[in-house]
């Protein structure tokens, strides 16, 4: 009996040992992997932040239209948390390549998807990148413009183009990412078709002021108002 | 390189003239009667001159002229020049660019001495202001020959508020009308230009003063009369801004070493007569400058607040509280104001079409606060007040160079 015992616990001792034999290398590939793609990480990181700081990207994200880190953004600096993006890139990479060393079927597949899936999360990043910027561009233009003509509904209309081009990015951006495109999809038409109707009734409402104001204007033109205007600019 | 600039349809008619003295450009728009008078003036001037003049009337008048030029003193050749009507209300900077640089071009091609340009339509225009514009070059005394329009008080008010204070802040030259339209220049001059490669992207308006100056050339004004404008365009006053303030700009950037060490400012030598402009009887629309400004305030402060400072701010919302009786922009605010844009066109803070169109509210805001002071004066009560203006842009100077330099400094 206390054989019986003694070689069962020698053989569990080899089992688990030799399945510890086999796991360790892939361990250790594990850990190597992780600590090389810090160091990289760290690297890329500082080399990002310096080149992105000489092409003044944090200046030339203000003139694109993007909240400046003065106007309260959240967002300390656009540049640090680029480079910052960079590195967690290469650290999740390092992981994805540890994780492999194990050559398990399982953890192989993984790899594989999440690889097959990288070049759609950076196409919906560029994605909403394009659009935000685009978006933030037409709400300052349309903005000012609107100030310009004396609209009293400007700042609604920049809003509402703003976050019409957004939506439009965020969607394209799922679809892209290919999650729930069909809820994205009726989500998207349900919010689109919100915002025009509501842009189409902010215009309708100032138009309406503007017809108003017009007719009442034309119904108390005095003598002295419809003389021409002497102020010249130029 | 000078070839590029002359329209093609020309090129081959300015290379059958061959060489001439003096090239006069005629941009406006100018009836029968008033070509003539330009011509008449041309003939009185002394010497045996060539004179080449361009003008997009040229085939009209050809014969006229020819006819009428004699063996003995100036000899008129008039070349059809492709019309580039200059559009005061629409795009007057950029349509008239071009044709600016195709007149240059042409000067240099023929190797003119001096040139002339006549852009406006001038009220009463007579032979000796046309001369005027041209003697004190050909006499070989200065270089660049300014108009000084006989202005009235509501007129030409981005040049008295903006144009006219800040060239001479900058470089210290009192020019009238430092951007023309209608100049004199001598050939030092479109050698100084054509000698910066730079220089052709800037608009040749903007930067024929500043680099007159800047060159040590001479620079005089002459007393015409006063010039026709078209009405205001409300629609349009952002592009207009655009358009002028953005070339002016520009060189400002191109000529900052050479402003950085002018001080104060002098007169420069003025010729002719000083003629008066009938009396302004219409009144101006304050309510409408008003609300333009009210609107701005209430909307465009985020944007302003990437480029002034919090106490500037501070005042214009202040202001912005004034009832119509009481609302001033004082001057010292709105010079202020107008380094604090140059500074930020230079900074490319914002897209800098954005940047020059949200400073019409606060234009507007500025011209109903000069259209409230000067509502009763007349002629030099109206030079007082401008005067004043130029000078609290002399004094506010510091402030541009301190933040021109340091531009990452705090500024409260």
């Amino acid at each position: 009996m206390k054989e019986q015992v003694k070689q069962a616990l020698d053989q569990s001792t080899t089992r688990f040992l030799t399945a510890l034999t086999r796991l360790l290398p892939g361990l250790v590939a594990l850990v190597v992997a992780l600590l090389i793609s810090v160091v990289l990480a760290w690297i890329v990181a500082i080399a990002m932040r310096r080149l992105l700081v000489s092409l003044k990207f944090d200046q030339r994200l203000v003139q694109w239209g993007f909240p400046s880190p003065a106007e309260g953004s959240l967002i300390k600096s656009p540049s640090v948390l680029l480079s910052q993006f960079a590195a967690a890139l290469v650290i999740m990479t390092g992981l994805l390549i540890g994780v492999s060393a194990f050559d398990a079927e399982l953890t192989s597949l993984l790899v594989r998807s999440v690889f097959s899936y990288v070049p759609n999360i950076l196409g919906a990043v560029l994605v909403l990148l394009v659009g935000n910027i685009i978006a933030r561009f037409l709400a300052r233009s349309i903005l000012i413009g609107s100030v310009n003509l004396n609209f009293q509904y400007g700042r609604l209309l920049s809003v509402g183009v703003k976050w019409l081009v957004i939506v439009l990015a965020v969607a394209m951006a799922l679809e892209h990412l290919r999650i729930a495109s069909g809820i994205v999809e009726l989500a998207f038409g349900i919010l689109f078709g919100g915002i025009v109707l509501a842009l189409a009734l902010a215009v309708a409402f100032n138009s309406k002021e503007l017809v108003s104001k017009s007719l009442e204007r034309d119904a108390t033109k005095t003598t002295s108002e419809t003389l021409e205007d002497p102020l010249r600019h130029l | 390189m000078e070839g590029d600039f002359i329209p093609e349809q020309a090129l081959e008619k300015i290379e059958q003239v061959d060489a001439a003295d003096l090239v006069v450009g005629v941009l406006a728009d100018l009836d029968q009667e008033t070509v003539a008078a330009v011509h008449e003036a041309l003939r009185t001037l002394q010497g045996d001159l060539r004179i080449v003049v361009l003008s997009s009337d040229g085939n009209s008048v050809r014969s006229q002229t020819d006819s009428a030029s004699s063996a003995t003193g100036p000899r008129l050749s008039v070349v059809s020049w492709p019309s580039i009507a200059p559009d005061a209300s629409g795009a007057p900077m950029q349509s008239i660019s071009a044709a600016y640089q195709s007149i240059f071009a042409a000067g240099e091609k023929l190797g003119a001495r001096a040139g002339c340009i006549i852009a406006s339509n001038l009220e009463g225009a007579t032979p000796q202001w046309v001369r005027q514009l041209m003697q004190p070059v050909l006499e070989g005394e200065f270089d660049l020959v300014a108009p000084h329009y006989a202005r009235r008080k509501f007129e030409g008010l981005l040049n008295s508020s903006i144009l006219c204070p800040l060239i001479r802040s900058l470089y210290g030259k009192r020019i009238q009308n430092p951007l023309g339209p209608d100049l004199g220049f001598s050939r030092a001059l479109f050698g100084a230009r054509g000698s910066d490669r730079n220089a052709n992207r800037i608009h040749p308006l903007a930067s024929l003063a500043p680099v007159a100056i800047c060159d040590n050339l001479r620079v005089c004004q002459v007393h015409v009369g006063p010039r026709l404008l078209p009405p205001t365009d409300w629609t349009n006053i952002s592009s207009l801004l655009v358009q002028v303030l953005g070339p002016v700009f520009l060189a400002m950037e191109r000529n900052a070493a050479c402003w950085q060490k002018t001080r104060g400012s002098v007169p420069v030598p003025g010729f002719g007569e000083p003629l008066a402009a009938s009396p302004e009887t219409a009144t101006v629309d304050v309510d409408r400058l008003l609300n333009s400004f009210q609107l701005g305030i209430r909307d465009l402060q985020e944007i302003w607040g990437l480029v002034l400072p919090p106490a500037t701010l501070l005042e214009l919302r202040k202001l912005s509280r004034a009832t119509k009786e009481q609302f001033q922009m004082p001057d010292e605010l709105w010079a202020r104001i107008v380094y604090d844009f140059a500074l930020a066109h230079r900074l490319r803070t914002i897209n800098r079409e954005h940047l020059l169109r949200s400073m019409t509210p606060l234009y507007l805001g500025w011209a109903a606060s000069y259209a409230k002071e000067v509502e009763a004066a007349q002629g030099a009560g109206v030079e007082r007040r401008l005067e004043r203006l130029s000078t609290a842009y002399e004094v506010s100077k510091p402030y541009l160079l301190s933040r021109w330099r340091w531009p990452d400094r705090f500024n409260p």
